[in-house]
């Protein structure tokens, strides 16, 4: 048995020697590219550019430069795994008036895209999300998010869309889309939005 | 239990009129909360929670805490409740270490391992509500990301 176990050790630290992690950062579903920074022995390298990458081997004490790839160079490396991702998350917007809760007329064809692409994804992963402006108190704009959220809620549920698949979550004023001074109407950030995951 | 109703505020005076109140339970934010769940899955793929290997199909739960591995031909795709979407490829294992996506009290983080295989990882509200509190370790790097798409490759 002892001699065995001199046989492993060697064969596993040649192994921990060889460990690199590769990094690709890409643009996201809108086309945005963000930033990666990427902290390793040898220091730290930050990645911007769509396509750039950047390699980290054990114990290596110079960095190497980051390589920039191209968009073909990284469908034949990286096709497999991209063609398993889960389909992007949708987004829908309902819009209220100030001070109310009600859904307003043209919310209905709204709803009826939401139910399409949600039977369409076979989604049962849903969230809706309720905010106010900033007119009003904060205590009074929660409560008021919350039930801006639940009649959207129900309007789906009156669709058919099983309650158990869905979250509510309201926030106030405190998520705008347009950031503004108290007590501003913001008819934007009066809104409910649903989340298809 | 939900009741459904209808809250209407007159505002000017700064008088509050409340019509209906409406009730139902919240979920809250326990630690015991789903973070995520299973959209894409070839042809299999297990998670090991508290000590135990479970194996996952679509639609199936992911918790904080969760390690994730495929075998030599799998993949596994997760989207969690943030819209941040996780796809991990053949023999990858993977370590979901922290998980906060509390906006009512502006806990956001997103903690994670790649320990080997390859994965691709796209930022959702965490990323965008609290850029750089999205990290992955690995066994050579640790990575900070701000917005965007990246892939992890770890040999």
């Amino acid at each position: 048995m002892n001699s065995q176990r001199f046989m492993i050790i060697p064969f596993i630290s040649f192994l921990a020697a060889c460990t690199s992690t590769t990094v690709v950062l890409l643009p996201d579903s809108d086309g945005n590219v963000g930033q990666v920074e990427m902290i390793t022995d040898s220091g730290t390298t930050v990645l911007n550019k769509a396509y750039e990458s950047s390699e980290a081997e054990k114990q290596k004490l110079s960095s190497t430069p980051n390589v920039l790839l191209s968009k073909e160079i990284v469908r034949d490396k990286y096709g497999d795994i991209l063609a398993k991702e889960p389909l992007i998350p949708e987004h829908f917007k309902f819009y209220f008036k100030t001070g109310k809760a009600d859904l307003q007329a043209e919310a209905q064809e709204m709803l009826l895209k939401s139910k399409a692409r949600i039977e369409e994804r076979k989604s049962c992963d849903l969230s809706v999300i309720g905010h106010t402006d900033r007119v009003e108190n904060d205590d009074l704009n929660y409560l008021l998010s919350m039930v801006r959220a639940a009649n959207v809620a129900k309007a789906l549920v009156d669709l058919g869309i099983p309650l158990n698949c869905m979250d509510i979550r309201y926030y106030g004023e405190s998520y705008p889309v347009i950031p503004t001074l108290d007590d501003v109407a913001e008819p934007l950030n009066r809104r409910v939005e649903i989340e298809i995951r | 239990m939900i009741r459904w109703g209808t809250l209407t505020v007159r505002q000017g005076a700064g008088r509050i009129i409340l019509l209906t109140l409406l009730l139902f339970s919240s979920e809250g934010f326990s630690s015991t909360e789903r973070i995520g769940l299973v959209k894409t899955l070839e042809p299999s793929a297990t998670i090991v929670r508290k000590g135990v290997e479970v194996s996952l199909k679509v639609g199936s739960e992911i918790y904080e805490g969760d390690t994730i591995l495929t075998d030599s031909d799998g993949t596994i795709g997760i989207t969690f409740s943030d819209g941040s979407m996780l796809t991990a490829g053949s023999s990858s294992k993977v370590i979901i270490d922290n998980y906060l996506f509390n906006l009512t009290e502006k806990k956001l983080t997103f903690l994670s391992q790649v320990l080997k295989g390859s994965v691709t990882f796209m930022s959702g509200a965490i990323n965008k509500l609290a850029p750089g509190s999205v990290r992955f370790k690995t066994p050579t790097a640790t990575l900070g990301l701000r917005g965007t798409k990246i892939i992890i490759e770890v040999d």
